[in-house]
């Protein structure tokens, strides 16, 4: 018999990546076993890139450090990498399992406690983010190791940062969650201000990283990089500081033979245990009021609502389109996740200009305000289609309704009638979203109204055709049977195809208006995206008339 | 077994209480069947019980513990199956099973022994390896009744168990629970099947617009005034519509 926490953990860890649907779909029934061959080789490149990528910038941070006797300046851009993107990524993550997990009403009757329940959903998320944090820290701490030839003492540090690293920001996200959502789901507009509380947090946090940066030393750049050199480990401190514990990370690791890392390695190890103890207590304290809240629902003022003239009947197309566009905007989880994308493109793009100078803007160092206006609207056309798979919108269309996809599979309408409305409903979010993020760029790089114009309309045709095929691979193989709303969007294999699919169209894309820049026939860029999109129009059409009605009765 | 003192709940939002001043005893050893029409507060009551709503006022024990301030004990001697069983769909029934034994600490043996009845005797045993997803929905009917038996429970709760039973399932099951109380532990399950609860149980009660409005065994209820002779579903009809009777 095993502990119930453990056992808790290990059922919930099957169920999130399905160790047991895997065995019972590709060993036992002998099933779907092209599955995994496709994740192999849509993720595999990926992440031999990764590890490469992480491999060459150790060695060459490492080098340039090595020049002003700060080699670990490696070090700390790699625990910094891991802990921003845990501390981002990591909240959807927890907010989603912690309060929208279909498995909450199955676990509350269970003699549980609540910091049980927490601990088990977090350690499982925490499994995860080893994973992903292994793709970024081994080739960084091995590369790290041979060019600074260290000994015993960096590998000991090196484990125990690998272990306890990812757990502060999670931590800091599991308590950012459960302290929104204790107030969130006293409300009646629970989903609303979920939405709305998620995406302020995060624009707080890049807000905050940026004022950080922003905010150190001088103006003067020389003066600046004088005094960061001048102190001992100027710049790594400099770097770290947006997140305190990347430093003590470095510094544990490339101290680990010495005081100077065990103390970083404590300072470490007891921020790790603060936060799982504040965890702990508000688990305890605060977690189960909101879950149980949550599960609450409300059930309208008891006041018989008069109906009025608005019960007329609508176009069908119309309703579709507005319903699917609700379901998605009404679910924070598949909201915040579809919208993150749209909201950080603008926020990057106009957080700088309320700093010290414009040229620290991330967009600024890809000097986009002298190039040939067709290449504008090339390139403008390629963002709209990558956002379009960027968001998920239409390629996690079916598998977002889960169980409920019986009720648009009972009613009498065809799959064209339903793929068309969703793909309507998915770009006008798309579009807007895009635009958003669109205006201040062109504003910042004072790109013309045409140009921006013309980019738009080719852009929102392209995305478009794009967002039929994504919505028809959905329908090909959707994932209805998820636990966690976050696992229909983000461990979507479809998801996963469509975003890898359409960056390497977009790549292709972006190769052939290169070729057009050294050859001197920019004028065929519209020609092109023109050609492209009809190409896919046609295909799409072919598959929504001859296959989909087949894949939509297999279903 | 399940005392319920003034418990009252109102939703977010609405006007009226689901469930008002609701006092409520529930004795060892007896088979309790909680009846009442749609939107009456049979769930919100039972998920009152089992810990998945808090109520605004009043006071819920089972065996003795508040659930306020001993959830986990009170939770330890019950076991719960609820109208419509979410189980993990990506588990197999046994991992599901086993994760439950786990968490009220069955042993090897007993969970074993416990196991080889149930299943067999809901005819689980040749799919208990597959997935539940795989399952139809009485199928996962009854591994949610086998995974709230296994721990063998003083109280056993249900939200309409009978919904998805074949009748060959649905008559054993009806023996488990005839078998669980001669063993001195007690059953609370709603239902609007009326032949059900007039056939089972020791006492029933009939709560309407979130009120207690009748209570006792089917001989009390149909002493009561105006209701002499009255078959389940009569009494039942004419209380919902009219005022109440509640034996002490």
């Amino acid at each position: 018999m095993k502990n119930s926490l453990w056992s808790l953990y290990l059922s919930l860890l099957n169920v999130n990546y399905g160790w047991s649907a895997g065995k019972y779909y590709y060993i036992k029934k002998r099933q779907r076993i092209w599955e995994p061959i496709i994740i192999a080789a849509s993720i595999g490149p990926t992440l031999v890139m990764a590890v490469w990528f992480m491999w060459a910038l150790t060695e060459q941070l490492f080098l340039g450090g090595l020049a002003f006797g700060q080699p670990h300046l490696a070090l700390v851009t790699g625990t910094l990498m891991v802990s921003i993107l845990s501390l981002f990524f990591g909240f959807f993550y927890v907010l989603s399992a912690f309060y929208f997990g279909n498995d909450l009403p199955l676990l509350l009757p269970l003699p549980l406690r609540s910091w049980e329940i927490l601990v088990a959903k977090l350690g499982v998320i925490l499994t995860g983010q080893y994973v992903l944090n292994a793709l970024f820290l081994l080739p960084m701490g091995i590369r790290y190791g041979l060019l600074a030839q260290t000994g015993l003492g960096y590998v000991l540090s090196a484990i125990v940062v690998f272990l306890v690293l990812p757990v502060i920001p999670l931590v800091i996200a599991s308590i950012l969650a459960v302290l929104l959502m204790r107030f969130v789901n006293l409300s009646r507009y629970k989903d609303k201000l979920t939405l709305i509380g998620g995406i302020l947090l995060l624009v707080v946090v890049l807000g905050s990283t940026y004022w950080m940066q922003e905010s150190f030393g001088t103006d003067d750049p020389t003066a600046l990089m004088e005094q960061l050199l001048s102190q001992a480990d100027g710049l790594i401190v400099a770097v770290g500081r947006v997140f305190p514990p990347s430093v003590w990370a470095a510094q544990a690791m490339a101290y680990g033979h010495n005081p100077q890392g065990w103390l970083n390695l404590l300072y470490l190890v007891l921020c790790g245990i603060l936060g799982l103890a504040i965890l702990y207590l508000l688990g305890e304290k605060v977690f189960m009021q909101g879950v149980i809240a949550g599960l609450e629902g409300s059930r309208g003022t008891g006041k018989r609502k008069r109906l009025g003239a608005n019960q007329e009947a609508g176009n069908l197309f119309v309703t579709l389109v507005s319903i699917e566009r609700k379901l998605f905007l009404r679910d924070p989880n598949f909201a915040l996740n579809g919208l993150v994308g749209y909201v950080l493109l603008p926020v990057m793009a106009l957080l700088p200009l309320f700093g010290q100078n414009l040229e620290k803007n991330p967009f600024a160092t890809l000097n986009l305000g002298e190039i040939n206006s067709l290449l504008i609207i090339g390139g403008i056309a390629l963002f709209f289609m990558i956002m379009t798979s960027f968001s998920m919108i239409p390629s996690t269309t079916f598998s977002r309704e889960g169980r409920y996809l019986w009720i648009i599979r009972s009613l009498p309408l065809s799959i064209s009638q339903i793929i068309g409305a969703r793909v309507v409903a998915a770009q006008v979010v798309n579009t807007i979203g895009c635009l958003l993020g669109l205006v201040p760029i062109a504003y910042f790089f004072g790109w013309g109204v045409l140009e921006v114009v013309f980019g738009t309309v080719f852009g929102i045709l392209l995305a478009s055709v794009v967002a039929f095929l994504l919505a028809l691979l959905d329908l090909s193989r959707p994932m209805l049977d998820w636990v966690n709303p976050v696992k229909a969007v983000k461990s979507n294999l479809n998801a996963i195809i469509g975003t890898f699919g359409s960056l390497a169209l977009g790549f292709l894309l972006g190769l052939l208006f290169f070729f057009n820049r050294q050859t001197g026939t920019l004028w065929l860029i519209p020609l092109e995206l023109g050609f492209v999109t009809a190409l896919f129009a046609g295909l799409a059409r072919l598959l929504v008339t001859r296959v989909a009605p087949r894949l939509w009765t297999k279903i | 077994m399940i005392r319920l003192k003034g418990v009252s709940k109102r939703y977010r939002g609405a006007s009226t209480f689901a469930v008002q001043d609701l006092d409520l005893e529930v004795r060892p050893g007896e088979i309790f069947g909680f009846l009442g029409p749609n939107g009456a507060g049979k769930t919100t009551t039972i998920k009152m019980i089992v810990g998945l709503l808090k109520p605004d006022r009043g006071q819920v024990s089972v065996n003795g513990h508040d659930l306020a301030m001993d959830p986990i004990a009170a939770k330890h001697s019950m076991g719960f199956v609820p109208d419509k069983p979410d189980l993990y769909p990506r588990l197999t029934g046994l991992e599901y099973l086993n994760l439950i034994g786990d968490v009220y600490g069955v042993d090897g043996p007993t969970r074993t022994r416990r196991l080889d009845h149930y299943l067999d005797m809901f005819q689980l045993g040749a799919v208990v390896g597959d997935l539940i997803q795989s399952y139809s929905r009485g199928m996962q009917q009854k591994l949610a009744l086998t995974s709230a038996l296994l721990h063998a429970p003083a109280l056993f709760i249900l939200d309409e168990p009978m919904v998805g039973l074949d009748p060959k399932s649905s008559h054993l099951f009806k023996e488990i629970m005839r078998e669980h109380v001669k063993q001195g532990n007690t059953v609370f399950f709603s239902t609007h099947v009326l032949e059900v609860a007039e056939q089972l149980c020791n006492r029933v009660g009939i709560i309407n617009q979130g009120k207690l409005i009748a209570c006792g065994s089917m001989e009390e209820l149909r002493r009561s005034p105006g209701h002499a002779g009255s078959s389940l579903e009569k009494l039942f009809l004419e209380l919902t519509d009219e005022g109440g009777f509640y034996e002490e």
